[in-house]
């Protein structure tokens, strides 16, 4: 079946207009892209978008309550909500550094999930626990 | 059932003027308080103004204690340790009809006991106003300047400090009568005796009058609304510059009123609207506010605006009579240790220490009023750290770290001034409590920087659930939760 | 009261900041030092996890944090002293900086100092927005902070006005972490965020937008209930009997950016009404001498890449200034300043004074968008370039490096940028 598309390049801030022709299994036509990182992204967005996943795991014992993360490489599109599900039940040990893999083959899918931040142990924890009710 | 000789109803500037009163005297004393904290209503939402006594009718009540009150002012500001500027007022006058306004109103000035009233020619008011250009004026030196919610504030804390109870979030729903003119208050939050009980309920009046009483009035609930100007304009004006009344509404008109921090305040308008809870700013409104200042003030900026907010005035008469009516202070004809005071607006603020003066001599009428012996009349001012020296602000660094912590950029207020505000005696703990006390956030950027940091500390100093931090009012919730839930591992 | 003395004094430690100290130690200052008020460097960087920074100068792309992280270890390594819950009160007369943290209050002297003191945001009554003042509404940066930093989330169904990166950024975010956003408003016809950030932030979460609209009124008694978005015509008005209610609890506000003065014209530094900025020379240096400006309290600029440029060479003159200052042998007569005006289509430039011939790079944001532009530079009738442009934006800060000849200079007649579209 032929689908037809115009996809809006998200590798640089330029964001090139791609028109892409496909027939279900291959790229028939492809234009519009200034570069060839652009052919790339297109083809995957039609066969396979990913999306870089940015985010915040609970830290525990550190100088901030959340490490922000980023994954490895781009993930499914289909797989983030359940990727995310995963790392909200996630809670890392403080000290952090920056780049340290935290989760590796994160919920199974091939991608690790990395700190973008550094966060040093406290001696207080910047306490946002919410209070137990009775 | 706990039991109070006096019940006041209503923590606005009336009543927490009362409570002041009070707390003088060997007495067990209430306030409750609907809103999260005093000063919710029209006594936090006003321009600020202790008035002359020039715009009442001789021989009001109005008249009466606003001129009273007006020659308290300087005595209770200084005992309070709050500031009060006595910086005058210009009514301008731009052609002859209105001069003749201008003679009016100083006639009405003199039969009221106003002292300085003068008018004066245009050349004279460009000398003190540059930036004012009109024909003639008259000059009213007795008129100034307080902010109004950090004295009601300073009014129920000094109360609280010396045993009134004050009781906030708590709504009055009923009224009963016992033996003896005792007076059941039921309340959300249980049900109250009391020997005598004071209705100064602001807008909610009527409703509190009617438990006991037949209402006799309507409450024409009034809003005014109000632009707030960037402090970087404070010097446009030097004195307030109002244009001469409006008649036919019986309120005052746009004012450009200079506050006591150095911002400008634009404003009220005069709206009657149909729910007194209506506290909207309509662009209709901002816009003219601007456009009428800009007659006024030609050198007014476009984009000089940081604020807006309205206050809704306490009218009893509609505006088809012409909007005006005198102050009812009075005992229920119900019951006579039921005291109503009603429709409370302008000059209310300046009456206030007047009024409280009054409504404890009818009080006494029931109850033996004895001084105290205890009495702490002086209360410390809080220590604005913006306004120390550079050795004083050293000196209270090196005793506590947290005087070298800014949260609020904008006002330059320290930790430990937030810290303070939320330790209050009155035990309010919302974004708003700390912001009338310390003016963490009543700066140009209007929370941008310090609401963050604001809510660290009463999450981490005050152990305070987050789901349960306010901004002013009992359901104004902030936030919904934590994006991540901690789990304890015990 | 402590007293230091430093060469080069940055007051502010975002990425301006940073990078102004990093340059200022690699041309030579011996001493230099970063104040920032808040207990973290990097400014607004540690909030915004999201990838997008450094491609240009560093050619991946990286999150804010991590961004921000390059430049304090490069600070470090390179000695720099960093002052950090640490408030310049006020600038004096004579330029010594007030100073208070948790030790004491500081009086700093600096050879040259640098504002890097960032911009606030634009709140609700920059738009006279009326309605109703409930809990619930919150800048984009806020609710950023809220969220990336204090594990906090401000609402549940979220309404977005402005369709700039932060809010867009904050329509993925809050969608991210289970929070519905339920539309995006955005005045002008087009959105003023970067397209790919329109795809990965709204379309991938099928988040509408709505464009040639905005919000008119707010509504909820003690927190947001619901917000009035109304369409608008092509002078920005609202179009009567446009206006839809939707219910949220919520309203994002992504207005724009106010540079942050007040030190500045706390000495009387001369302010760009166009760019809410100094007014600086090709230096970097504003009306007062001695004193630099960089980042975005001297324009706001739309890439962390562009900003930290400007910045670094911002430093680096500064340092040199001072470098140059100690040297008594060194006395170069400076001719006066010739004023850069901006001309027909142009919304503001940036340096707005050259006072030495040479190439100077300016950046530029134009009125309004359009497909055909020609960018000319020009001395009176003189033309000093003229470049075709493939299409301009407001929404995207052009640069542009210019040589102006020593006779311009020495002329005394203004330099005048515009767009013309022949």
């Amino acid at each position: 079946m032929t689908t037809e598309r115009e996809i809006t390049c998200i590798v640089c801030p330029l964001g090139c207009k791609i028109f892409v022709r496909s027939d279900g299994t291959a790229v028939e036509t492809l234009k519009g892209n200034k570069c060839n990182k652009g052919v790339d992204y297109a083809r995957n967005e039609v066969f396979d978008p990913r999306r870089l996943l940015t985010t915040s795991l609970l830290v525990k014992h550190g100088e901030w309550p959340l490490v922000s993360v980023k994954s490895s490489q781009p993930v499914p599109k289909e797989k983030i909500f359940s990727l995310l599900k995963e790392l909200r039940k996630t809670t890392i040990e403080a000290p952090v550094k920056c780049g340290q893999i935290l989760i590796k083959n994160a919920a199974y899918i091939g991608i690790d999930i990395l700190a973008t931040k550094t966060v040093k142990k406290s001696g207080k924890t910047i306490a946002v626990s919410p209070k137990k009710s009775r | 059932m706990k039991h109070f000789q006096v019940a006041i109803i209503g923590g606005g500037v009336i009543g927490s003027a009362l409570a002041w009163n009070l707390s003088k005297y060997r007495i067990d004393a209430v306030v409750f308080e609907a809103g999260t904290d005093v000063t919710s209503g029209t006594s936090k939402a006003n321009s600020g103004v202790i008035h002359s006594g020039i715009n009442s009718p001789p021989r009001s009540h109005k008249a009466r204690f606003c001129v009273e009150g007006n020659t308290m002012f300087s005595t209770l500001t200084n005992e309070l340790g709050v500031p009060l500027k006595q910086i005058g007022k210009f009514v301008i006058a731009k052609n002859d009809d209105e001069i003749k306004e201008l003679e009016r109103l100083r006639n009405i000035g003199l039969q009221n006991g106003v002292p300085g009233l003068e008018i004066v020619d245009g050349s004279r008011v460009k000398k003190k106003e540059q930036n004012v250009s009109c024909v003639a004026a008259l000059w009213v030196p007795t008129a100034g300047i307080v902010l109004p919610y950090q004295l009601t504030i300073a009014l129920a804390e000094h109360a609280a400090e010396n045993g009134i109870k004050f009781l906030l979030e708590t709504t009055v729903n009923s009224l009963k009568e016992q033996h003896d003119n005792r007076l059941l208050i039921g309340t959300n939050r249980g049900i109250f005796q009391a020997d005598v009980v004071v209705n100064a309920a602001g807008l909610n009046c009527r409703e509190i009058f009617s438990f006991l009483d037949k209402p006799d009035f309507q409450v024409y609930p009034c809003r005014g609304e109000y632009l707030v100007l960037d402090k970087n304009y404070g010097s446009l004006v030097t004195s307030m510059v109002y244009p001469v009344p409006v008649k036919e509404l019986g309120v005052l008109g746009v004012h450009i009123t200079p506050t006591i921090e150095g911002n400008i305040l634009l404003g009220p308008s005069a709206e009657f609207i149909d729910d007194p809870e209506d506290k909207r700013t309509t662009k209709e409104k901002m816009k003219t506010l601007l456009k009428e200042a800009k007659d006024i003030i030609p050198a007014l900026p476009e984009n000089g605006v940081i604020n807006a907010y309205s206050g809704v005035r306490c009218k009893l008469a509609p505006p088809e009579s012409g909007g005006w009516m005198d102050f009812r202070i009075e005992e229920s004809q119900q019951n006579p240790h039921l005291i109503h005071l009603l429709g409370i607006e302008s000059p209310g603020l300046t009456a206030a220490p007047a009024i409280a003066k009054e409504v404890t001599t009818m009080i006494s009428q029931h109850i033996k009023l004895e001084q105290k012996r205890n009495y702490k009349p002086k209360k410390v001012r809080r220590t604005r750290f913006s306004e120390l020296s550079t050795e004083q602000q050293s000196i209270l660094i090196k005793k506590d770290e947290r005087w070298g912590r800014i949260i609020c950029r904008c006002e330059q207020v320290t930790e430990a001034e937030v810290i303070e505000a939320l330790s209050n005696p009155l035990g309010a703990r919302t974004l708003s409590a700390v912001k009338y006390r310390c003016r963490a956030g009543m700066g140009r950027c209007q929370g941008g920087f310090c609401t963050q940091h604001i809510t660290r500390i009463m999450i981490e100093q005050f152990h305070m659930d987050v789901t349960k931090l306010k901004m002013h009012s009992p359901k104004s919730y902030l936030f919904t939760g934590n994006t991540r839930m901690v789990t304890n591992d015990k | 009261m402590i007293n230091e003395r430093f060469d080069v004094v940055v007051i502010g430690g975002g990425p301006a900041g940073l990078a102004a100290a990093v340059s200022a130690k690699q041309h030579g200052a011996e001493s230099v030092l970063v104040l920032d008020r808040n207990s973290w460097l990097g400014g607004i960087l540690p909030q915004c996890i999201h990838d997008g920074f450094g491609v240009e100068e560093t050619g991946t792309s990286m999150t804010g944090p991590e961004y921000a992280e390059i430049y304090i270890q490069e600070g470090k390594q390179q000695e720099i002293r960093f002052m950090t819950e640490t408030m310049v009160l006020r600038l004096e007369k004579n330029l010594e900086m007030i100073a208070v943290n948790k030790k004491d209050i500081f009086n700093i002297k600096a050879g040259t100092i640098v504002l890097a003191t960032g911009c606030r945001e634009k709140t609700r009554w920059h738009a006279l927005i009326p309605g109703t003042r409930p809990s619930g509404i919150y800048t984009a940066g806020v609710a950023q902070a809220l969220i990336n930093l204090y594990n906090i989330m401000p609402g549940k169904n979220i309404v977005i006005l402005g369709s700039g990166d932060v809010g867009l950024i904050m329509a993925r975010r809050l969608t991210l972490e289970g929070a519905n956003v339920l539309a995006v408003a955005e005045l002008l016809p087009y959105a003023s965020g970067l397209p790919r950030n329109i795809v990965q932030c709204l379309d991938d979460y099928d988040i509408p937008l709505f464009l040639n609209h905005t919000i008119t009124c707010i509504g909820g008694k003690e927190r947001v209930e619901q917000v009035t978005i109304q369409q608008v015509d092509d002078q920005w008005m609202p179009i009567p009997g446009t206006e839809k209610q939707i219910s949220c609890d919520t309203l994002l506000l992504s207005l724009g950016l106010i540079p942050e003065n007040e030190l500045a014209k706390g000495v009387g530094i001369e302010i760009d009404g166009r760019t809410g900025g100094p007014v600086v020379n090709q230096r970097f240096e504003t009306t007062r001498p001695g004193v630099f400006a960089c980042g975005n309290s001297l324009q706001v600029y739309d890439t962390v890449d562009m900003l930290a440029i400007d910045a670094q060479r911002a430093g680096g003159h500064a340092a040199i200034s001072v470098v140059q200052t100690q040297d008594t042998t060194i006395r170069k007569a400076k001719p006066h300043a010739v004023n850069v005006i901006a001309g027909v289509s142009v919304r503001s430039v940036v340096p707005q004074q050259v006072n030495e011939g040479g190439i100077v790079r300016f950046t530029l944001r134009v009125q309004r968008p359009s497909s055909v532009a020609v960018l000319r530079v020009l001395a009176g009738s003189r033309e000093l370039l003229r470049k075709k442009l493939p299409w301009v934006n407001p929404v995207n800060l052009i640069s542009v490096d210019v040589l102006i000849p020593d006779d311009v200079i020495m002329s005394g007649k203004n330099i005048e940028v515009i767009i013309s579209d022949h």
